[in-house]
């Protein structure tokens, strides 16, 4: 594909504490039709990212007293918007992800930049 | 609640022989939902999701079949199931998508689909259309006070 993440990210993010409930981040998703909501501490760097696949698994579990921070699935990894498109479609299929956290990568700085999602790089497999 | 009541009833479906090119024109049009395949009867075979569509990226599209790249789906789901019950079997499985199946169309008819999103809403005890009340901004709120 040639493109570069920045190219096909979208800027800004869903974002939750990360001791938020597991219903508070249910609603924060539902409200805002978004797939994922993205973890982030007080000093706004990203801790990790709950999809809905998180929310299904923890199903079961008390809502109300389980927090986003104990079924987060940790950021150990770094996309930022230089990277190859190449790069985030392998961290997809990985991890079986379909929103990447893009942050800016600069001296070890984890804030939330943007997000590339999966049906954005589906958008663009056709136009080339 | 009942599965029927929680489901999408829009299934997008497309045939084995159907190349990806298509699937992938097919989910654009239908906000990238995912895509159930179907054989020439209408029984279902399997589902293509986004992930394994951005897998192929690089790859010639219109030479890739939709069968070489489904999920091979083999439940029945009954509509009439409790949500629950459906949301251990996503857990089992994992399974992000269940195709409902009707009871009543003889083999493995599509007619609906349920969603990790949708089981989001349904652990979220918002009420499905009810959600604009929640932004709902106080009264005397404009955006210039933001």
């Amino acid at each position: 594909m040639g493109e570069k993440v920045a190219r096909l990210m979208r800027r800004g993010a869903i974002t939750c504490r990360a001791e938020a409930s597991i219903r508070d981040v249910a609603q924060i998703m539902a409200v805002n039709s978004a797939h994922y909501c993205v973890v982030i501490n007080n000093q706004h760097e990203v801790l990790g990212i709950i999809s809905s696949r998180s929310i299904l698994k923890a199903f079961g579990r008390d809502l109300d007293q389980t927090m986003a921070k104990d079924i987060l699935l940790p950021y150990t990894f770094t996309i930022t918007p230089n990277d190859p498109i190449e790069v985030a479609i392998h961290l997809m299929n990985r991890r079986k992800i379909e929103h990447v956290v893009v942050t800016m990568g600069l001296t070890g700085n984890r804030t939330v930049f943007g997000m590339l999602h999966a049906e954005d790089i589906v958008d663009k497999m056709t136009q080339n | 609640m009942r599965v029927c009541e929680l489901m999408d009833r829009n299934v997008i479906v497309c045939d084995l022989n159907d190349s990806v090119k298509d699937v992938i024109r097919m989910m654009k049009a239908n906000k990238f939902c995912p895509i159930v395949v179907v054989d020439q009867t209408g029984e279902v075979w399997g589902l293509i999701s986004r992930l394994a569509v951005i897998r192929l990226c690089g790859k010639d599209l219109s030479q890739i079949s939709a069968e070489d790249v489904m999920r091979p789906y083999k439940f029945e789901v009954d509509p009439q199931w409790p949500v629950e019950r459906a949301i251990e079997l996503m857990k089992r499985t994992r399974f992000e998508h269940l195709i409902i199946i009707d009871p009543h169309a003889g083999p493995k008819r599509p007619i609906g689909i349920l969603s990790s999103f949708n089981v989001v809403w349904y652990m979220s005890h918002i009420e499905m259309g009810h959600y604009e009340s929640i932004l709902k901004m106080p009264e005397g709120w404009c955006p210039s006070m933001a």
